[in-house]
């Protein structure tokens, strides 16, 4: 065997510090997730809603301009009644809210999306690790076991922060620049925050837990069946749960209604039901309005979508967001009447936020755990 | 090997490669390193015991992945329970197991290991061309590693760890389960690595001949405690009494004549092992070959080998 050929020089180089070995780790998982053929395609996919966002909010500032270059656009919102007209009649007044639900909506896709990417290259990065190995060939080099589990989490960070948090700087910038209005730093600074909290939010708790999960097994395959049954069946199963709710809610208001005869119909009584009682001729009337409102006042204490992971990254996103705050300066635009309805339609659950954050928490705390006890395990010269 | 300067680390040379003081590790009830003191000078080290012995455990000890109970030590001249990650960035570890990192072609096998170091990407990139070169899987560096045979993996551990030029090498049982030629291959360059580039090597083995063929120096570890240690040529020491010899004709006579003149003979193969008495010397053995008109064709005097340094320490243990 020709072994010495080319002979064998001394390195005299120099090497760098502790502090950002796990960068190395990042750096490494991000290559090798982008060879991946789909991943690329999803990633790629994946900025599609950041365009998205991007325009709205150019368009925006052109609205606020009264540019004539966007009014086609601006009347068929109207026309479409997606956009209230009292509110282009007065854009700037309106700024935070538009801007808001934007970043909201925009946010909501990539959450999505961003469930699609971790599926894609999560599973792989502990899992394989342990497949092949290669745990002592990383340990035995100076790198401890958090360098190794924040480079692992930093694969993740670079792929969601590209699809979350990058947009989110770069239409905001472009926003910035169609409004070429000064003030709208002033009064969208705190939506460029949250949006930047809501993504590291999702980063760090999707983070751990996909690593978790990952050093559970040596089957990615596993792993990525564990992490849609997490991201999905959790979801069903909330919906299952919310409908039967829904459902016996409904009945029992029905119920109620039935029991005791109603009072005098009141303008706001839109749709109602007559049942002829068995034996008698009394009509009792039950309103949708009234139950809407029924289902505000439980929806503040439902806790059936904390049983949904995805939900409960939204209801904390919204918290931050302070999207139902801008539904609601909203909902003062509608005719009185359908106040109720409308808010009912657009916000979320109304519980807590601080369940679902608590939820994240012990999600956050339980992944961290797994972590801590499968790579200590692992820390080892077999 | 080391002048004044430590090749890498710019740290004063110390005169030992490691040195344990009283370390003592334990898991559960198994006691693995035993109130275990030794200090190896620089160089190609052997590590050798039987299984169970505490070679894994010390060489755990070394790179700081598992803290000892008790006692302290330096490796290349620091302090192994403080300062690992310094350790392990002037120490290259070619673990026994077969592990990779998945997914990935050889020479970027090798750079990323270079950068796990703290090798910057270009500098562990050219590097990683320049090892593996070396090692002989230059027309590999391109196959995915998964492809590897295992003595083509082997060389590909070895070559991840001298990415980054460390002072001591560790080697753990390298040749094992590899065929005659890949292991010739191994045994030829971390003897090249050792002898002729001034790389220190500790040598885990429990193969003696592969020990032998690449270490000057060897320590011998049973039960967690150091059974002996030092330099293998002078391990291997010379008995004083005791003649390996070789006649050109058939030895069965001069056995006999010696063994009449009180001295022990053993035929061996093709030679004969003879111990002569207290107060005689060999020129006893060369007045019987005169007297019987023998030609002594090679007249040595008979020289341990390892195997027998080894089962001797074992049994004094």
């Amino acid at each position: 065997m020709p072994i010495f050929d080319q002979g064998y020089q001394h390195w005299t180089g120099h090497l760098s510090g502790h502090a950002w070995r796990w960068l190395a780790i990042t750096r490494h998982g991000v290559r090798v997730g982008m060879q991946g053929r789909v991943f690329r395609t999803v990633l790629l996919a994946s900025l599609l809603p950041a365009a998205a966002l991007a325009f709205a909010l150019c368009l925006w500032g052109l609205v606020e301009r009264n540019s004539d270059f966007v009014a086609p656009i601006v009347q068929f919102l109207i026309s479409s009644r997606l956009l209230n007209p009292a509110v282009v009649a007065d854009p700037r007044h309106y700024r935070v809210e538009i801007w808001t639900l934007c970043y909201n909506l925009f946010l909501s896709s990539e959450l999505t999306l961003s469930m699609i990417l971790i599926v894609l290259v999560g599973p792989d990065l502990i899992s394989q690790d342990l497949r092949f190995n290669a745990l002592p060939l990383y340990l035995s080099r100076p790198l401890r076991r958090i360098d190794y589990l924040v480079g692992k989490l930093g694969v993740i960070a670079a792929f969601l922060g590209l699809v979350t948090i990058v947009p989110c700087l770069l239409a905001y910038a472009l926003g910035l620049l169609f409004s070429l209005d000064l003030t709208i730093l002033r009064d969208t600074y705190r939506l460029l925050l949250a949006s930047i909290a809501y993504g590291l939010v999702i980063i760090f708790s999707a983070g751990t837990l996909i690593l978790a999960l990952s050093s559970l097994s040596r089957n990615s395959r596993y792993v990525a069946l564990f992490w849609l049954g997490i991201w999905i069946v959790s979801g069903i199963v909330a919906t299952v749960l919310q409908s039967v709710d829904q459902v016996q809610r409904r009945q029992a208001s029905f119920n109620r209604a039935m029991a005791s005869p109603s009072a005098s119909p009141t303008p706001q009584t839109l749709p109602e039901r007559r049942r002829p009682r068995r034996g008698g001729t009394v009509t009792h009337r039950w309103s949708s309005e009234d139950f809407e409102a029924e289902e505000i006042e439980a929806a503040k204490t439902n806790w059936r979508p904390l049983v949904s992971y995805t939900a409960n990254l939204s209801r904390v996103g919204r918290q931050l967001l302070g999207t139902d705050a801008c539904w609601r300066t909203l909902s003062e635009l509608e005719p009185a009447y359908g106040r109720k309805r409308y808010l009912h339609q657009y916000t979320g659950p109304q519980y807590p936020w601080y369940w679902s954050a608590g939820v994240l928490a012990g999600i956050f705390g339980l992944s961290a755990c797994i972590l801590s006890f499968s790579v200590r395990s692992l820390d080892r010269l077999r | 090997m080391h002048s004044s300067q430590s090749r890498s680390s710019g740290l004063p040379a110390s005169p030992m490669l490691f040195q344990f003081e009283e370390v003592t590790k334990s898991y559960g009830a198994v006691v693995a390193l035993d109130n275990l003191s030794v200090a190896v000078p620089s160089g190609a080290v052997g590590l050798l015991g039987p299984n169970g012995s505490g070679k894994t455990t010390m060489i755990r000890a070394l790179l700081g992945l598992t803290r000892v109970d008790r006692g302290s030590g330096q490796v290349l001249g620091m302090d192994f329970r403080s300062r690992q990650l310094d350790i392990r960035r002037l120490v290259g570890f070619v673990p026994e197991d077969e592990c990779l990192f998945p997914r990935v072609v050889g020479v970027e096998f090798v750079a990323y290991a270079g950068e796990l170091v703290g090798m910057s990407s270009k500098d562990s990139l050219q590097r990683a061309h320049e090892v593996l070169d070396y090692v002989g899987l230059g027309e590999a560096r391109y196959r995915k590693v998964e492809s590897y045979s295992s003595g083509m993996k082997q060389r590909l551990k070895l070559a991840s760890a001298i990415i980054h030029d460390p002072e001591l090498l560790i080697l753990d049982e390298p040749t094992n389960g590899m065929d005659p030629a890949g292991r010739e291959d191994i045994l030829e360059l971390a003897r090249d690595l050792a002898r002729n580039k001034g790389m220190s090597l500790l040598f885990s083995s429990h193969l003696l001949p592969d020990v032998e063929a690449v270490c000057d120096q060897v320590v011998v570890l049973g039960g967690g405690k150091l059974l002996t240690a030092g330099n293998i040529q002078h391990l291997k020491h010379l008995h004083n009494r005791c003649f390996e010899v070789r006649l050109k004709a058939d030895a069965a006579p001069f056995a006999e004549r010696l063994s009449a003149l009180g001295c022990t003979a053993e035929i061996r193969d093709d030679s004969l092992l003879v111990q002569i008495p207290e107060g005689r010397s060999q020129q006893l053995l060369w007045e019987v070959a005169a007297e019987q008109r023998l030609q002594i064709r090679n007249l040595r005097p008979q020289r341990s080998t390892l195997e027998e340094v080894f089962l001797k320490a074992l049994e004094q243990a």
